[in-house]
């Protein structure tokens, strides 16, 4: 297919599709077509223009007026959500401080109680001395009883009798000694009762 | 002379520019829309641009060449407005085409036209102009490349793809007809 033979080819679809229709267009015509578009689209356009001219003039107007400070409606509400906003902050931080505070009271009753926990937790001296005292005097007592039961050794076990009731007066492993002694003593008196009867018998008779 | 006139204020200056050109201006627009006969409204347009632009008109190009300047981008905003001129499918043409193998290029039908319109039609924009600029318009290289602000090379390349297009597209019409 050649150049030629396409556009012949579109020369003759063009002939066959036959001659445009078209109005007829003339100067006086277009005039009347320009003004009616200007009516329409420059009429609206300008008093746009006019009320945005006066608009301005006024704007100008007031800046230039008595020098009072109009703040824009707008920085005013800047103005007050920065004021609300402050606010907030200190609200923020007072509430934190509270929070910092209660914290650190609590702190410090758990410390105190941990405290006063390990305090009870030590002993009393008072009745740990007296345990001490209960447990050498019982010490002191057994080995007394030993000397006198298992060793019959009658003067060390007395000795040892009289030394618990001479250190621990007022134990009760100090009573126990006491009559440990009445005890051993018991028999000695007897004797010598009977010997102070029998000497007295002897005079007498 | 005509644009002196009209320069001065002399109406008739533009009527008469009007009478020259508005039969050429109305086909080139016809053919650009795809053959809808009916182009008063652009004609109208294009001379409503001429009106208001004649007086900014150098004279650096002939006033034809000014008014298909106009006329093309006139065409493109119609386009662009309608917005159907690409969506015409081919497979519209008429069904059965009956082609005479002895007839000449004369004996082709209005069926046979009317494909050949919807095949132009269907082209892209940038190469059916091309195509209408040349083949039906029958202007110079240099001045389509004026009238499209494209160089020769882009031309020659719209040129060649669109001829690729018509080819595939009316082949078995080609055949019959050669």
């Amino acid at each position: 297919m050649t150049e030629k033979q396409i556009s012949e080819l579109l020369r003759s679809a063009d002939r066959a599709a036959g001659p445009p229709s078209f109005g007829r267009v003339s100067a006086h015509q277009i005039r009347r077509r320009l003004r009616k578009r200007r009516l329409l689209w420059g009429g609206p356009g300008l008093a746009v223009a006019a009320a945005l001219v006066v608009l301005s003039l006024t704007l100008w107007n007031r800046d230039l007026g008595p020098k009072e400070v109009v703040v824009p409606p707008e920085q005013e509400k800047i103005a007050s959500l920065e004021t609300q906003v402050k606010q907030l902050q200190a609200q923020t931080q007072a509430t934190l401080e509270l929070v910092h505070d209660v914290l650190a009271r609590e702190r410090q009753t758990q410390r105190l109680d941990a405290l006063e926990a390990e305090l009870a937790s030590i002993p009393d001296p008072v009745e740990e001395l007296r345990k001490q005292t209960d447990r050498t005097a019982f010490t002191l007592l057994y080995r007394a009883d030993r000397l006198y039961r298992e060793l019959n050794e009658t003067e060390s076990a007395v000795e040892a009798y009289e030394q618990v009731i001479q250190l621990f007066p007022h134990n009760r492993w100090a009573d126990v000694a006491r009559a440990r002694l009445l005890e051993i003593r018991k028999p000695l008196i007897n004797n010598s009762k009977t010997e102070g009867d029998s000497k007295c018998k002897s005079q007498s008779v | 002379m005509l644009l002196e006139r009209f320069n001065r204020g002399d109406d008739t200056a533009f009527d008469r520019i009007v009478t020259r050109y508005a039969a050429e201006v109305a086909a080139l627009a016809n053919r650009l829309l795809g053959w809808p006969q009916d182009v008063d409204d652009v004609v109208q347009d294009v001379f409503m641009a001429a009106f208001t632009g004649l007086r900014k008109f150098r004279g650096d190009c002939k006033l034809r060449t000014w008014l298909f300047t106009i006329t093309i981008n006139t065409c493109r905003r119609h386009r662009r407005r309608l917005g159907r001129l690409r969506s015409v499918p081919l497979e519209d043409a008429a069904p059965n085409l009956y082609l005479n193998e002895h007839a000449e290029m004369a004996a082709i039908d209005s069926e046979t036209f009317a494909r050949v319109r919807r095949a132009v039609r269907a082209l892209p924009a940038r190469y059916r102009e091309v195509v209408v600029l040349r083949y039906l318009q029958g202007l110079e290289t240099a001045e389509i490349c004026r009238l499209l602000g494209i160089s020769t090379n882009a031309m020659n390349v719209r040129l060649n793809r669109a001829r690729k297009r018509l080819k595939e597209d009316l082949l078995e019409l080609i055949e019959v007809t050669a």
